[in-house]
């Protein structure tokens, strides 16, 4: 009498679930200016990785009680912010430097991927389930954060109000963060820009966010999973990074690139970047039935997933930038 | 369309409460399926629900706003809550539009606010800091909170001031209305008891309370499925007695003098009951079927369809007289 009668308007009306590993583990997310620095900058970079993604698999064995995880590793290259050089050149340099320091890329993803994955708009559909955390006094009130694009973790300071002919400033109030332990630390994170022609530019912590979400596997659109790795059987690379498909399997055996969990090695410039991710994962609400489907599962296995969506990340910081 | 359980880490709901608007879609078409699910379109990523049988609803996905404030008690209690209130919006047969805010509430909730993610993996529900004292939350709901409690009925607001600014709206509805809301509240029946309604009231201004006793388990989303129906046909019945009452029916019409069709009046008013609100009456077209008994309480007293065939009978009784008026003057002699 109820559900039953329902059509959805696409063919498919059921959220597919998909594979899911115990880790998914990011062995670097780098900008074309790292590139640019020529191998010697990724020989570095996998050479400082290479211990931490070692104590990270050792922690992720530890976790799941004697069993063989299944761990999938990934490399994120922004191909959003700049433009450098060619995958056929890039790519394969990439998997040589990281052949080198002993460490298997099993994913290979573009962060345009992340802002409109194929013809999906990933990053407007994660913007549009932020769930703003109200501070307290918030009865129903609040406007939705979707207009101003920013996102903070707590209340703003009121703005200053200028001051009228014979009447004294009011004082400045400081801002607060809702989980605060006595004291704050706010943060305010800017989630887009538009430009004139209101072309929208998101953000490296958003995009970030829409990239943890994914290798979550707790992103659908309209029940579709959203980010399907393609298989990428040659040594060959495109010309042009548009012709790359958002994300490629490059190892055939790789276990699943989504997880319950993700750790990302990553260096200390990205500090203040993961936390605003940390930020925005903690005020958006992700698909229901992926939710579920990811509770299920893990349950199953008899494994602890955490229920707040930002504590299934990890991050290991090194030295450097 | 299988709804989604969460883990059920939390104790079992005590109370669900809610608010809906329910108005005439401005617009002087009805909407069509695709144009309903493009207004519904909430979210990027899902879908709007359609159906076509037995009538033509649209429904939009649930948003979520979160809260953190007391709750409004009858007793005077001040128990904080933080948690999120779930809203949607439907269409129905392209011409009444409802959003639709609700939350459900557990018996006891922990001691201190948990990290906002805490929140967010349990859609909908919001959580009292210690033991919710339910019945007086209940009545407190009902009465109306002090300001600063929380206020579901903003929500819903809310989400009817974003939906009314969709440029698909053209503002030029066929027919005068004005919008109605509903406050809704259920508490968990007696033992084996199965739902029923403590209460129907029709309050002040445009709003209506209603107080249920459900069964442990109903989903609160059913509720507000059920609240939502009894809400279209308030209004429905609301905007049609309005309608019949701002008409000077029977009687001979006024001469206005030669040439005037002095039925005008009439059938100009209730042409646009006839054109866009008299199909629209199906109770429990999609109301769960474990709720559908509610609404034959309803039905008995004060018997809402009776009401409705009555008042369809009186439109179609005057449309029928003035056309036989219409005809006799045809064939009389001009005088």
């Amino acid at each position: 009498m109820t559900e039953a009668v329902f059509r959805e308007t696409a063919a498919d009306p059921r959220t597919q679930a998909v594979p899911l590993s115990h880790l998914s583990l990011e062995v670097g997310h780098l900008y074309m200016e790292d590139f640019e620095a020529g191998p010697a900058r990724l020989r570095e970079h996998f050479a400082q990785v290479r211990p931490w993604a070692a104590a990270a698999r050792a922690a992720a064995e530890a976790r799941s009680g004697g069993r063989r995880p299944r761990i999938s590793t990934c490399f994120l290259v922004d191909d959003y912010f700049t433009r450098f050089s060619t995958p056929a050149e890039l790519v394969p340099q990439l998997l040589e430097e990281a052949e080198r320091a002993g460490l298997v890329i099993d994913y290979l993803a573009r962060e345009s991927g992340c802002a409109v994955s194929g013809t999906v708009p990933v990053a407007e559909a994660v913007a549009g389930r932020i769930v703003e955390s109200p501070p307290p006094g918030s009865y129903g009130n609040r406007p939705p954060a979707a207009q101003t694009g920013w996102l903070a973790n707590g209340e703003r300071s009121p703005a200053p109000r200028t001051p009228q002919a014979m009447k004294t400033a009011a004082a400045w109030q400081p801002p607060r963060e809702t989980a605060a332990r006595r004291h704050s630390v706010f943060l305010d994170a800017e989630l887009w820009s538009d430009d004139a022609q209101g072309n929208r530019t998101w953000s490296c912590p958003f995009l970030a966010a829409v990239w943890q979400l994914g290798r979550l596997g707790l992103l659908r659109h309209r029940g579709a999973p959203v980010f399907t790795p393609r298989p990428h059987d040659t040594d060959r690379f495109p010309d042009d990074w548009d012709e790359l498909p958002p994300l490629i399997r490059l190892n055939p055996r790789a276990d699943p690139f989504a997880a319950y969990r993700t750790c990302s090695v990553l260096p200390n410039r990205f500090l203040p970047v993961e936390h605003a991710v940390r930020v925005v994962l903690d005020q958006t609400e992700v698909d229901r039935t992926a939710l579920r489907q990811v509770a299920e599962r893990s349950a199953r296995e008899h494994l602890d997933v955490p229920d707040s969506v930002a504590d299934r990340v990890s991050y290991v910081f090194y030295a450097g930038s | 369309m299988a709804k989604a359980r969460q883990p059920d880490t939390t104790p079992h709901t005590v109370l669900a409460c809610g608010e809906v608007r329910t108005c005439l879609l401005p617009a002087r078409q009805a909407l069509d399926s695709r144009s309903a699910a493009a207004l519904l379109a909430l979210r990027a990523d899902e879908h709007v629900l359609l159906s076509e049988r037995p009538n033509l609803y649209a429904r939009s996905p649930e948003v979520l706003t979160g809260v953190d404030c007391p709750l409004p008690s009858a007793d005077g209690a001040r128990v904080r809550a933080v948690g999120t209130v779930a809203a949607r919006a439907a269409l129905t047969e392209g011409r009444v539009l409802q959003t639709s805010a609700y939350a459900r509430l557990p018996a006891a909730g922990p001691g201190a606010r948990q990290p906002w993610g805490h929140y967010l993996v349990r859609p909908g529900m919001v959580e009292p800091l210690g033991k919710l004292p339910h019945e007086a939350v209940a009545q407190g709901v009902l009465d109306g909170g002090r300001p600063g409690d929380l206020d579901v009925g903003l929500i819903a607001d809310g989400l009817l001031t974003r939906l009314l600014r969709h440029p698909l709206l053209d503002h030029d509805p066929p027919l005068r209305s004005r919008p109605t809301r509903l406050r809704w509240v259920a508490l968990p029946a007696e033992g084996d008891d199965g739902p029923s309604i403590e209460r129907f009231t029709l309050a002040e201004d445009e709003l209506r309370t209603v107080r249920l006793r459900i069964p442990e388990g109903t989903s609160p989303a059913d509720v507000a499925g059920l609240c939502d129906d009894l809400a279209l046909h308030d209004w429905l019945l609301t905007t049609v007695v309005r309608m019949l009452d701002g008409i000077a029916l029977g009687g001979p019409p006024a001469r206005r003098g030669p040439g005037a069709a002095p039925h005008r009046p009439v059938v100009a008013a209730l042409r646009p009951a006839v054109d866009h609100l008299l199909h629209l009456w199906m109770p429990r077209a999609r109301v769960a079927r474990q709720l559908a008994p509610l609404w034959e309480a309803l039905e008995d007293s004060p018997g809402f369809t009776r009401q409705w065939q009555t008042l369809v009978q009186r439109i179609r009784d005057q449309l029928a007289l003035h056309a036989i008026a219409s005809v006799q003057r045809e064939v009389e002699p001009a005088g």
